[in-house]
């Protein structure tokens, strides 16, 4: 399973960075509270993370001092399409956590990729895409 | 007589053998209708799979997104990519327990007349609800190679709440 919450910690590491460049572009209190009640999610995820690694006495991968986003982030738009991309991500990360474990651990990482789920759909929302659902939140594009 | 244990062992999780038992005390009311358990009948009835009652629900939830849009046509194009989601969910589900895929909606289910678009979003929110709680069940007790899957059915259903409120 650690291949697996490593994986899950690099997307949580990327989100909360992420999240840092998304603030700056978005300009109306509700977009802000949002992205703010995001990045602390993932701050929280993060935590657990490398918690578990630990106990899991599991080194886990040094995050990179620098992220790639996979597009300028100028303004409003983008901003939103780089939160629903990165909650998308997260799900993504963490749905092959689910087979590795089982019990509470299944449990959390579950919850983890609900709530990125649930957090697309908010954004896609507040950006008026739809439809603001995925059929299977956390499959790959191609599987 | 079979068919209605079967339901009932789905819904209320009852053990088999209590149902058997429930089969035999309607014995009498069995041979009236002629449904013989005596009848030559090799094949013992099939257990359901785990996921049945996943698949059951999904196919229950596409079928009350279909009479919320009848009665309420105003919702369809928020309503209709959610009902596809659960149409979806029953397409996998059924190809993953090789059961035969859902077929049309059943019709006549029980529902209250949606009289006013806010009651229907509210039933169809709660109706979500309780499946995505369902779900996280049907997740957490599944085998490896099925957990993916339920887990984003689960988290798909949560998904359709937000999306209602």
């Amino acid at each position: 399973m650690n291949p697996q919450l490593g994986a899950a910690l690099a997307a949580e590491e990327a989100a909360i960075y992420a999240y840092g460049v998304i603030g700056v572009r978005l300009n109306s209190r509700g977009d802000e509270t949002e992205a703010r009640t995001a990045e602390r999610a993932h701050r929280g995820r993060r935590d657990y993370l490398v918690a578990r690694l630990a106990q899991l006495e599991a080194s886990s991968a040094p995050s990179p001092a620098g992220y790639e986003l996979p597009f300028p982030v100028t303004d409003r738009a983008s901003a939103l399409k780089l939160a629903i991309q990165v909650e998308d991500g997260v799900a993504q990360a963490w749905r092959p956590v689910l087979p590795v474990t089982g019990g509470n651990d299944r449990g959390t990482a579950l919850a983890a990729m609900t709530e990125a789920a649930v957090r697309a759909t908010r954004w896609r929302r507040l950006a008026e895409v739809t439809p603001v659902t995925l059929p299977f939140p956390g499959r790959p594009e191609r599987e | 007589m079979v068919l209605t244990g079967a339901v009932r062992m789905s819904v209320t999780g009852h053990s088999r053998r209590r149902v058997l038992g429930l089969g035999a005390a309607g014995l009498g009311a069995a041979g009236l209708t002629g449904c013989g358990l005596f009848d030559d009948d090799p094949e013992p009835p099939p257990v359901a799979d785990p996921l049945q009652p996943l698949l059951d629900e999904a196919t229950t939830l596409a079928a009350a997104y279909d009479r919320a849009i009848v009665s309420q046509p105003g919702l369809a194009a928020r309503l209709t990519p959610l009902a596809d989601d659960h149409r979806a969910h029953a397409t996998e589900l059924a190809r993953l327990i090789g059961a035969a895929p859902p077929s049309a909606a059943p019709s006549g289910a029980a529902s209250a007349p949606a009289d006013d678009a806010a009651r229907t979003i509210a039933a169809l929110r709660a109706a979500e609800q309780a499946a995505q709680k369902s779900a996280v069940a049907a997740c957490r007790s599944a085998p490896a190679g099925r957990a993916a899957l339920v887990g984003s059915i689960a988290a798909c259903r949560a998904t359709h709440a937000e999306a209602l409120r």
